[in-house]
């Protein structure tokens, strides 16, 4: 008999793949988009950060009387890996025949994703994945509002030339630049671009030391830094690795001149408590653009940060949110105008946008290339003062002075 | 689990082994379980080609992806019970090489998924080569740092590999680019992966190689008596197995159109891979691919139904599940409801025939002259640290002859054996066969010894517990016969001739004592040897047993074969030998003719103790 | 040079946190003869306790060590009595995915309860570091150490000199003889296995101070923890301590001479040519391939 009990649920297990697939089709008056975004495994938390942006997005404009009418009606997709990333986006596109999907945080995702998408002629928007491949592969219905990895990357040995070295009284070409990165897809990507554009600007580079994400000891990246007498790092980083980075470099007394994060670990309270406000003083962060920003320059950064509040009773955890609400809010717009879905329809529209720099909740423009890439992004500087990560570049946005030195006196 | 009833016990039913002009095509398809596994598998394309979802046939060529992996898998983790944990090295350099190939000389993919798997082999080999000595979780282990160290290496040069940056398959569509906009079409190409990863599976396992690795993973030593090289057969087995894995990765790669380290050289797809194999069953044809069946759609279902709901929430059922399925079907769904099944199956129309049995090849005649030396061991030293087990032993066996080795408990006898079968390598001296060429040979291992015409049985009985008494005398029956058919036959033959044939279809793990030492002298006599070692093979036989051996023993002698038989049974002994030698503390005190050694004095000594002696007045 | 000692001193304190945490997985390993997947999410439930015996009731890691030992004891005997225990008939490899799915649905309990945060607690004085000669000691490191010392010497009194900790080197060393001899097999494993998640306990309030939580921590400390129990030789205490002290100098000294990414790569070179070709462990205390 307990044989039979097994048989059963075995075969019940199987029988269920179909029911899968047959869910009720989409209700009237609505129009549906998936969500795909990372909400398990090791990239959960900024996944899921990512993805209240565009739910709040999505609320907001219901409220406001939706698309042309049409209530917004989202289904999540979860994928930690391609394999997985491809499956929900299938998924995504066939069984719940949504008409566009919004994502992604992570750019491995993203890149498999899209070419599920691609193929089946639906839009995807990326509203935070770094990658530059992503927009590079001559894609007709991937398009992507925020920054790039190029872009952070630039703007971080941008700023050693036109902040640091001048807050510092040096030439550029005299500071001694490390390079440090966890060897994943971000920090590798980012950093490859650090180093073509320190190069092509002439500085002086003296240690690229990428290392393990799950590394529970950098003391030997801190030697070798403090041994090269670098005095700017740039750190590529999860959360575990940046808290990692300031004990250790506090433990091993080396006191470098600036060091700055290209957003990732820089950018959450979380790490800022982890590591205590008084250590992480006067980090800098190059990141997508954060709460602490002139809202003249960023129209609804202010109400975004109360709304993010009142329906998840905290603050938001970054500004990975922010970034995904203002893409999102872009691309309804988008489709709005186009009064369809059809993708190509979507595309003539999204190629119409134009918005000025200045005019969004993030302070960002909107204007997209051909290849669907918004070339209107410009990540933002900040730096960590009193607990607080404030933007101090460009000036406009800027609410704060940039200081030098790192940690407490 | 037997070998010959698990593969038809599947739940998907399997085909009884191809018998070489045996059944025609169209017989064999009236066969149920041929046409129930057949109408089972096309499933896997009727159901999604039905449905028509993109989706539902991702899930199917998940399914077929991970089956094929898993059958491949099971090929080193089941058959040959190795369990490796890396398996996702092979599916990466499957996937890495396709992609470099056609990123950087335009190759098709079709032409890397070949480069791919030669490759992956080739590497295989050097994992398997230094890691088969390790057991149980230290070849785990052991694989599993292969694999990060591929996996940390193929980031640290992204100059080659693109790094963590990944590599992005260009969208060339069509089937050259193995890229298609019509989902379909990768379905039908991995669903031809899993027919192909299915069909080597169950080449295998209905081979000589098939039962070579289950005899390794039984019983290393025993193999080795029966003259299966182990390292040899378990490379064979990872070579394969990583061909396999590699040709799967390739198509993998190019469904995905992404590749970076952490997906290709992932050590969680590598531990699901073998889980899967574990619950549709370890060492089946068809278990591997129930065990996907079973976990994919509810890995998806899990994803699709609770994903939503809370984060974490589907990966924790998953888990658990897991867990609920290894405690409540530890043999994997094969092991649990194959024989239920396989007898429903078998009531269908068609079904429940036997196999007509093929007439054994004539056994060999055992050529050269009478009298001549066969085996000569010189100047035998063998220390176990301080102690000298073999203290300068030398005798010469003649063809035709059979040769009694007594000697009181601890003399060092089965040392001595053991050194002339290569099972250990003396400190000094030499054992010299003359083989079939008619020249001296000084084989090193103990199958070099085997395939030279050596047999031995152990004083320790050393059965393949879990196979038939018919399948443990067909492992010896392969050294000389390469089909299956002849290898049964022949094992039939000698399964009358010892007195087993009642008892073939029995487990062998469950025979009482006599019986088994009866079926260590049948594995060894279905090696067909000219030089038979028997270790105490009438121990524990009753006296009418004991009689018929010593006229099996005598038959055996007629043939032309040369014995040497270590025995306490002395009744026994000294009626068949023609010679015997005694060996007390390590060194030969008599030899000679039955009559004479036993009124030596030495022996006597050694057997009775010197009072004895002097008490008899000796 | 000063750049060298200080790698060193560095390499031997984290080796003393390898150690800490190895040592309840050389007990498992070689007492109940089980590989444990789930050994890091032992150490991750340990700091979630740890974390939040430190948010709601203020106690310091140090002082909440002696409540998580208790907890991870029970989980450990618990998970063997419950889960391995029923499977010891069974082929050995179906105890490995059954640690395997145990680790998957902790993970994601975790990941259920806590979400994918990153929690620690207030900085405290284990943070700190103190200058010996010139050279930098993390205080929580120190802490380690000592511990790591003392468990072990601990462990290795317990074992030669109780008749529990005879028992249970009579099972490990053959567990037919000792049931025999009237041990009841069953139960020594269910002991040894809880002593051995206890261990993992305490690593877990001596890690809190330094590292913070998340769901996946674990995944940070246990293939490591194989390394370092393989290169003790499986069953020696202080084969593991050693073979913790090594991986630590080779992690410290590799990460700055060679590569910091690569450091991996050299520790598990180290950690296969020793099972090749020393199978018994660097001091020859076990039996790798028995």
């Amino acid at each position: 008999m307990k044989l039979f009990a097994r048989a059963a649920i075995a075969a019940a297990m199987l029988a269920a793949v179909p029911l899968a697939a047959t869910q009720p089709a989409a209700a009237q008056g609505t129009v549906k988009f998936g969500a795909l975004y990372p909400f398990s495994g090791t990239l959960a938390l900024l996944g899921d950060e990512s993805f209240r942006g565009f739910e709040l997005a999505v609320e907001e404009r219901n409220a406001a009387g939706g698309l042309n009418g049409q209530k917004i009606e989202f289904i999540k997709g979860d994928a930690v890996d391609p394999n997985q990333a491809v499956g929900e986006a299938r998924r995504l596109t066939s069984v719940d025949k949504v008409s566009a999907i919004f994502g992604t945080y992570s750019s491995s995702l993203s890149l498999a994703a899209t070419q599920v998408t691609e193929l089946a002629n639906i839009p995807y928007f990326e509203l935070g994945a770094i990658s530059d491949p992503i927009t590079e592969r001559g894609f007709k219905y991937v398009f992507r509002t925020n920054a790039t990895a190029r872009d952070f990357a630039n703007r971080m040995v941008d700023s050693i030339i036109e902040a640091i070295a001048p807050a510092l009284n040096t030439k550029p070409g005299d500071l001694k630049i490390g390079i440090i990165h966890e060897d994943s897809l971000y920090g590798q990507t980012v950093s490859g671009y650090q180093k073509a554009r320190a190069k092509e600007k002439g500085l002086n580079v003296v240690e690229v030391l990428p290392y393990s994400a799950k590394s529970v000891d950098l003391t030997p990246v801190i030697l070798r830094l403090k041994s090269a007498g670098a005095d700017v790092v740039l750190q590529t980083s999860y959360q575990n690795d940046t808290v990692l980075f300031f004990r250790q470099m506090k433990d091993q007394g080396y006191k470098p001149k600036a060091v700055m994060g290209a957003g990732g670990g820089y950018s959450t309270r979380d790490t800022m408590q982890a590591v205590g406000a008084e250590n992480m003083e006067g980090a800098l962060d190059v990141d997508f653009t954060q709460y602490n920003t002139n809202p003249k320059a960023a129209p609804g950064i202010t109400e975004f940060a109360a709304k993010y509040k009142a329906k998840y009773g905290i603050d938001p955890r970054s500004g990975h949110s922010l970034a995904n609400y203002m893409g999102a809010k872009v691309f309804f717009d988008a489709i709005a105008s186009a009064k369809s879905t059809d993708a190509d329809k979507v595309r003539a529209a999204v190629l119409a946008v134009d918005i000025p720099v200045g005019q969004t909740a993030t302070g960002w423009g909107a204007k997209f290339s051909e290849q669907g890439q918004n070339t209107r992004a410009v990540p933002f500087l900040m730096q960590w003062q009193g607990g607080n990560l404030v933007t101090v570049f460009p000036t406009d946005a800027a609410v704060a002075k940039m200081k030098t030195g790192i940690g407490a006196n | 689990m037997s070998l010959q009833d698990s593969s038809p016990a599947s739940t998907a039913g399997k085909s009884s082994p191809a018998a070489s002009g045996g059944p025609s095509l169209l017989a064999r398809l009236a066969n149920p379980r041929v046409y129930c596994a057949l109408l089972a598998l096309s499933l896997l394309v009727i159901i999604p080609a039905w449905s028509g979802s993109t989706f539902v046939i991702h899930v199917f060529v998940t399914i077929c992806v991970f089956g094929a992996l898993a059958t491949a898998w099971n090929i080193l983790g089941g058959y040959a019970g190795q369990l490796s944990l890396g398996h996702t090295v092979f599916y990466g350099i499957g996937g890495y090489t396709a992609a470099l190939l056609l990123d950087s000389f335009g190759l098709s993919p079709w032409i890397g998924m070949i480069g791919g798997a030669a490759l992956a082999a080739l590497v295989s080999v050097g994992i398997g080569y230094p890691c088969f000595r390790l057991r149980g979780p230290f070849f785990s282990l052991a694989t599993i740092a292969f694999l990060e160290v591929v996996r940390l290496l193929a980031i640290h040069f992204n100059g080659l590999t693109g790094g963590s940056a990944g590599l992005v398959v260009p969208l060339q569509i069509g089937w050259p680019w193995m890229i298609f906009r019509e989902k379909i079409n990768y379905l039908y190409i991995a669903f031809g992966l899993l027919l192909l990863s299915l069909a080597v599976s169950y080449a295998i396992r209905n081979s000589r190689l098939g039962y070579a690795l289950t005899a390794v993973r039984e019983r290393d030593s025993a193999a080795q008596a029966a003259g299966i090289n182990i390292n040899g057969v378990k490379l064979w087995a990872i070579a394969i197995s990583a061909a396999l894995t590699a040709t799967v990765g390739t198509f993998h790669a190019m469904y995905m159109t992404f590749l970076e380290p952490a997906t290709l050289f992932s050590l969680a797809t590598a531990i699901e891979i073998a889980m899967f194999a574990l619950i549709g069953g370890l060492g089946t044809v068809a278990g591997p691919l129930l065990g996907t069946v079973l976990v994919v759609p509810l890995a998806e279902l899990a994803r699709g139904w609770l994903g939503a709901s809370a984060n974490g929430l589907h990966g924790f059922v998953y888990g658990t599940v897991l867990v609920v399925i290894t405690l409540t079907l530890p043999g994997g769904l094969v092991g649990t409801f194959g024989p239920f099944v396989t007898r429903l199956i078998d009531r269908l129309p068609g079904g429940g025939r036997t196999r007509p049995e093929t007439v054994a090849p004539a056994a060999k005649l055992v050529g050269g002259t009478v009298g001549e030396p066969v085996l000569k061991a010189t100047n035998l030293v063998k220390r176990f640290g301080g102690l000298v087990a073999t203290d300068n032993v030398s005798l010469t066996l003649k063809r035709g002859e059979i040769l009694g080795v007594i000697g009181p408990n601890g003399a060092g006898k089965t040392t001595v054996f053991a050194q002339l079968s290569g099972f250990l390598a003396p400190n000094a001296g030499t054992v010299e066969l003359l083989g079939q060429d008619g020249k001296w040979h000084q084989p090193k291992t103990p199958d070099a010894f085997a395939r030279l015409g050596i047999g031995r049985t152990f004083q320790i009985v050393q059965p393949f517990g879990k196979l038939t008494v018919l399948e443990n005398i067909m492992i010896g029956a392969f050294l000389r016969h390469r089909s299956v058919d002849d290898a049964r036959a022949v094992a039939l033959r000698v399964a009358r001739t010892v007195g087993l044939y009642e008892l073939k279809d029995v487990e062998a793990g469950t025979l009482p004592i006599g019986g088994l030492k009866r079926l260590e002298v049948a594995r060894t006599l279905a090696t067909e040897p000219t030089i038979l070692l028997l270790d105490e093979v009438m121990a524990g036989q009753s006296q009418s047993d004991t009689l018929k051996m010593v006229e099996l023993v005598r038959a055996i002698r007629d043939s032309g074969v040369s014995v040497i038989a270590i025995e306490h049974n002395m009744q026994a002994i000294m009626s068949l030998s023609d010679r015997i030698v005694v060996i007390d503390s390590g060194k030969v005190i008599a030899e000679g003719a039955p009559e004479t050694v036993v009124r030596e004095r030495r022996v006597i000594e050694a057997y009775l103790g010197e009072d004895f002696v002097h008490a008899q007045g000796l | 040079m000063d750049v060298l000692i200080q790698l060193v001193l560095n390499g031997i304190l984290l080796g003393s946190m390898y150690a800490i945490i190895s040592v309840g997985l050389t007990l498992i390993f070689g007492i109940v003869r089980v590989v444990n997947f789930a050994h890091g999410e032992f150490l991750m439930v340990g700091m979630y306790a740890a974390y939040l015996l430190a948010a709601k009731f203020g106690l310091h890691p140090y002082a909440a060590a002696v409540p998580i030992v208790i907890l991870l004891f029970a989980i450990g005997a618990a998970v063997q009595r419950f889960l391995i225990q029923p499977l010891l008939g069974a082929e050995e490899h179906i105890q490995i995915f059954a640690t395997v799915g145990l680790s998957t649905a902790l993970v994601n309990l975790a990941l259920l309860v806590f979400g994918a945060d990153l929690y620690s607690i207030p900085p405290s004085a284990a943070q700190g570091s103190v200058m010996v000669g010139g050279f930098s000691l993390v205080k929580g490191q120190l802490v380690m150490f000592v511990c790591a010392l003392a468990l072990v010497a601990g462990l290795h009194l317990f074992m030669q000199s109780t008749a529990l900790g005879r028992a249970i080197r009579a099972t490990a060393q053959n567990r037919n003889a000792a049931l025999l001899m009237g041990v009841k097999v069953d139960q020594i494993y269910v002991i040894a296995f809880g002593i051995g998640a206890g261990c993992v306990g305490l690593a877990a309030a001596l890690v809190m101070p330094l590292y913070p939580v998340t769901p996946t921590i674990g995944t940070y400390f246990v293939l490591t923890a194989f390394v370092v129990v393989v290169l003790g030789g499986m069953r020696s205490m202080y084969g593991a301590f050693f073979g913790a002290m090594i991986i630590g100098l080779v992690d410290s000294l590799s990460g700055y001479y060679i590569a910091p990414d690569l450091k991996e790569v050299v520790y598990f070179a180290l950690f296969l040519a020793i099972l090749i070709f020393k199978p018994t462990g660097l001091f020859g205390l076990g039996r790798g391939t028995e």
